[in-house]
């Protein structure tokens, strides 16, 4: 199972990089504890919703032009370290990949856009899929379907009304095989992919939402042949549908990650998801080989290189201690921890948690470096929201910046070419 | 005036609440009001210890006592609210080895059940125990209980009867006549938004650490003791059975398995304020310790969340420096404010634990008969509660509400932790209980491990569609898992700090509700709530100062920052009533 570089994780960045990497024509190999970020988010790309916020009380001020406030960003923050080419370039990839893929991805780095959520807030995100964006305006209808749990057409539309929109609730049910039970986002996605389910929801839809200049519905409306069940449900309903973004599993993010691991295969990728990483071999300053967690005893995996793309604390790539400590769990990298743990988090939800930025400081070249600035190791590159001195939610910059850095890490590796 | 109802109960606690049970049992029409939900303040801010009376045998043996007799009153009347665990008191090597002869001359001085094991024995039973036993007591009559079961029967079987129960209805004053009789009492409706006035006869302030706020209102101002303890909440339970230090009680010393989780308590810091929800770490930390001593896996378990509460402590030596916490007794006391204070039909309940409540409300409402004139014997102690009839609990068992046992069988899951329907939650909301918060308390909505991550929507949602009359369902969404948040964050290591940040990603980064505009002063109280979380630490840390007995009386949860009020409402002092306002 070895390879010239081993990825690990399997969220947005660690992705993006083992197909940049493969395309460079390095051998990937993948391996990650379990799905990542992709089902966590909104299926778009966030670049730069609010810049990072002055004091942990304070919310950060709202971005409207993300590249334009790049140069706002404080000298430790990933983008100021690999800069708005690497951005672009990673953004480039995402773009290619959802082409080659058939998801229409709209939007531009340079200017946010919004996005309507499931409880019918607005979020920021820089590009997003197609049948997400649309501004709202006229008779809206929101849609709920049924025995899904995860949309209410009711808690919808309130917010709605309560901007000023003429909006109203509206409760459909699912065709036969989905009556009277409850069904799951998946499910649901997959049913949708089918032209005979698709056909029995617009029917039901044209009649219900007669008149509506636009349908929010939750964000479920195909997964395999997501173009086409939306495309399909617009024309046989005779009406605009807009998809809200909902709580994970985040169809539009599978969508994401589907594309990604299509692209890996074909790309000859190694992959090996439930595999966590835990340990690494090391000569001097060089991971060796990267150890895993199998079922039966740990599993080694020789590689020249290593992008550590295994999330912050979130994403169980930084485990926190009672005393305030933190810990990078699989290379053991150097990573500032807190004088006690009441530093981790705000007192309020929606504040600013200085846990949410910690992670792995590392130099332009997206080397670990100690508290010197020294490099730790000379073949890892870390990657995504495992680094140091952003916040990929407060801020909204969780897929441009691991867009960025993975762009970079492959721009690094893929001209250092494999020895012997 | 117009008299509406006999008498006025204030608080809706397990005192207050089992004196509406006592009086509609006796015949008396009476109406309750609470400034929030029931059991929002001590009684819904314990470790759920149901006491043998074994805690108090060698200190406090009056508490003891009461405990032996209500323990027994308890499992007869509201068994459904008892896990019937019993216990395990633990002498450890570092213990004072002569306090086990004095434990087991206490427990048989006090009637309270006690049988020495061996340590191996005990491990067989608890394997989860230390090896580290130098004797092991079994203790069959401790129990873990649901305070919130029980003061939801009580006052369901009161309803039944005729008695009355307005929450969200702060009182705000008092009417007098010429003779200082409360002729009324004047409370605000927050949900309504308006004033009330309700005339009675009599007023039984039951307002826990909170009683003496009360009284000085009416005219007959007396001092309580707010006595802080924390609790921790784990994420598993460890044990079958409660695990208490056998010594002489001091802080950390308990471990009550309740449904899957452990609660692990408490510590007793005198408190200036019984609104002060604030948890220092450093007494969550002594706490952990502390329990890991008897059940070593604590130490790197993972912690769901932490809270505090009050114990109604009542200081009869005004303005001297009494004794606080452990040294001042967990007995009650039943203050007649006629002879001090010229207040003829005014009684306070004070003290106590929430064990001996049923006691506390029997008695009070015993002198009050006696001052009447009247004969109505009470029948508390030999009446089943509602749900009586369903025998012992047992940790998988429908909560509450009667009517939701149907709805909680089948249906899809609202709150995937547990295990609540969304059918359950309709019939609540249904029933009128449209705060998230207060549905948190009655059916456990995000008591598990995502603390509302995975349910606060959905339930949010049913209150959307079923009660859009409410307010915006989104402030109420928010307010909630800002309360969530308050006790996650006391613990956010390890697991309970991935999930704090998840949370984050669901809530600001994918749903956005950070945008929705706040309340006035929501902020304020936020930031307000959390002064006392930091690391400065409890007042007078450290084992070993108290010498009184335990018991918070309450259970298992927390109240949310703005306990002070309802959503939005102020904080403080209460507010006068206002024609239309919030």
């Amino acid at each position: 199972m070895g390879a010239d570089v081993v990825v690990i994780g399997a969220g947005p960045s660690g992705l993006a990089a083992a197909a940049m990497l493969a395309e460079a024509g390095r051998q990937v190999q993948v391996i990650a504890r379990g799905h990542g970020f992709t089902h966590w988010a909104a299926g778009g790309i966030d670049v730069l919703g609010r810049l990072p916020a002055g004091d942990e009380a304070g919310a950060g001020e709202p971005v409207e032009r993300p590249l334009e406030a790049l140069g706002r960003l404080p000298d430790g923050h990933p983008y100021s370290l690999v800069g708005e080419g690497a951005l672009l370039a990673g953004i480039g990839h995402v773009r290619a990949l959802t082409d080659r893929a058939g998801i229409e991805l709209v939007g531009d780095p340079a200017v946010n856009r919004s996005q309507i959520t499931g409880i019918g807030t607005r979020r920021t995100t820089a590009l997003l899929q197609t049948q997400g964006d649309g501004a709202l305006a006229g008779r809206v209808a929101a849609i709920g379907f049924a025995g899904f749990e995860d949309f209410s057409s009711h808690l919808c539309a309130d917010r709605l009304q309560r901007i000023g929109l003429d909006a109203v609730p509206i409760e459909i049910p699912l065709p036969q095989g989905f009556r009277g039970r409850h069904v799951n986002a998946v499910e649901l996605a997959r049913a949708f992919d089918g032209r005979e389910f698709r056909g029995a929801v617009a029917g039901t839809l044209g009649r219900a939402a007669a008149g509506a200049d636009v349908c929010v519905v939750p964000a479920v409306i195909g997964l395999a042949n997501a173009a086409e069940a939306w495309a399909d449900l617009q024309e046989l309903a005779g009406l605009r549908v807009v998809e809200a973004a909902l709580p994970p599993p985040s169809i539009p993010g599978l969508r994401l990650f589907d594309a990604w691991r299509e692209r890996l295969s074909e790309l000859g990728v190694g992959w090996r998801l439930g595999l966590p990483a835990i340990g690494a071999e090391r000569d001097g300053d060089r991971v060796t080989a990267v150890l895993g967690e199998g079922a039966s005893g740990p599993v080694r995996i020789p590689c020249d290189e290593v992008v550590l793309a295994t999330g912050g604390v979130a994403g169980g790539g930084i485990e926190t201690y009672r005393d305030g400590t933190l810990a990078e769990t699989v290379l053991g990298l150097p990573i500032d921890g807190f004088a006690h743990r009441s530093e981790f988090l705000a007192a309020d939800f929606f504040g600013s948690h200085r846990l949410a930025q910690a992670g792995v400081r590392v130099n332009r070249e997206l080397r670990p470096v100690d508290r010197a600035g020294a490099p730790v190791l000379g073949n890892v590159r870390v990657i995504g929201t495992q680094l140091a001195g952003h916040d990929p939610t407060a801020e909204g910059s969780r897929e441009g910046v691991g867009l960025a850095t993975a762009a970079r890490a492959a721009e690094l590796l893929a001209g250092a070419r494999a020895r012997g | 005036m117009l008299r509406e109802t006999d008498v006025v109960v204030i608080g809706g606690g397990a005192t207050g609440t089992a004196v509406l049970w006592d009086l509609a049992l006796r015949g008396i029409e009476a109406v309750l009001v609470d400034r929030s939900d029931l059991g929002t303040g001590t009684s819904g801010r314990w470790h759920g210890e149901l006491h043998s009376g074994a805690r108090y045998a060698v200190n406090d043996l009056p508490s003891a006592r009461e405990c032996v007799e209500e323990n027994a009153v308890l499992r007869r009347i509201a068994p459904h609210t008892i896990e019937d665990t019993g216990g395990f008191f633990i002498l450890l090597p570092e213990h004072d080895l002569g306090y086990g002869d004095r434990f087991v001359t206490g427990c048989a001085e006090t009637g309270v059940p006690c049988e020495e094991v061996d340590p191996a024995a005990a491990r067989r039973e608890e394997p989860a125990l230390t090896d580290r036993i130098e004797r092991a007591f079994w203790v069959p009559t401790d129990g873990s209980m649901d305070a919130w079961r029980l003061l939801w029967s009580m006052a369901y079987g009161a309803e039944a009867r005729g008695g009355r129960v307005l929450v969200h209805h702060p009182v705000v004053g008092f009417e007098r006549d010429g003779d200082g009789r409360v002729s009324a009492v004047r409370v605000h409706d927050l949900v309504g938004g308006r004033g009330r006035t309700i005339g009675c006869r009599w007023v039984i302030n039951a307002a826990g650490a909170w009683a003496g706020r009360i009284g000085a209102m009416a005219g007959a101002p007396f001092r309580m003791v707010p006595d802080k303890g924390v609790m921790v909440v784990m994420a598993d339970r460890y044990v079958r059975s409660l695990v208490t230090h056998c010594r002489m009680p001091t802080d950390g010393d308990i471990i009550v398995p309740a449904y899957d989780a452990a609660i692990l308590g408490t510590t007793s810091t005198e408190a200036d304020d019984a609104d002060d929800p604030s948890v220092a770490p450093l007494e969550i930390d002594l706490i952990i310790d502390q329990t890991a001593k008897l059940v070593p896996a604590i130490a790197h378990g993972r912690a769901l969340r932490a809270y505090s509460g009050h114990r109604p402590l009542y200081d009869p030596v005004q303005g001297e420096a009494g004794g606080h916490g452990r040294s001042v007794s967990r007995t009650f006391t039943v203050l007649d404010h006629e002879p001090g204070d010229g207040v003829p039909n005014l009684l306070s309940i004070v003290g106590g634990k929430l064990t001996t409540s049923r006691q506390m409300a029997q008695k009070v409402v015993d002198v009050m008969v006696a001052k009447r004139g009247e004969e109505r014997p009470c029948t508390t102690a030999i009446t089943p509660l509602p749900g009586a009839e369903q025998g012992i609990r047992q940790p998988t068992r429908p909560l509450a509400r009667p009517s939701a046992a149907a709805g909680q069988a089948d249906g899809p899951l609202a709150c995937e932790c547990e295990l609540i329907t969304r059918r359950t939650i309709e019939e609540a909301v249904g029933a009128g209980v449209t705060q998230l918060d207060d549905l948190r308390r009655q059916y456990r909505l995000g008591f598990g491990p995502t603390q509302g991550g995975g349910c606060g929507w959905r339930a949010a949602a049913v209150v959307a569609a079923r009660r859009p009359d409410v307010g915006d369902p989104l402030a109420n969404l928010r307010l909630f898992m800002q309360e969530r948040w308050r006790g996650l964050r006391a613990v956010a290591w390890g697991q309970a700090a991935v999930q704090a940040l998840r949370n984050d990603a669901i809530y600001r980064g994918i749903l956005a509700l950070d945008t929705v505009e706040r309340e006035p002063g929501e902020d304020e109280q936020i930031q307000a709530a959390a002064t006392g979380d930091d690391w400065s630490g409890p007042r007078q840390a450290g084992p070993g100062r108290g010498v009184g007995g335990e018991g918070l009386t309450g259970d298992t949860e927390g109240r949310r920052a703005t306990d002070a009020g309802p959503p939005g409402g102020p904080r403080g002092p209460l507010p006068e009533p206002t024609e239309g306002g919030r």
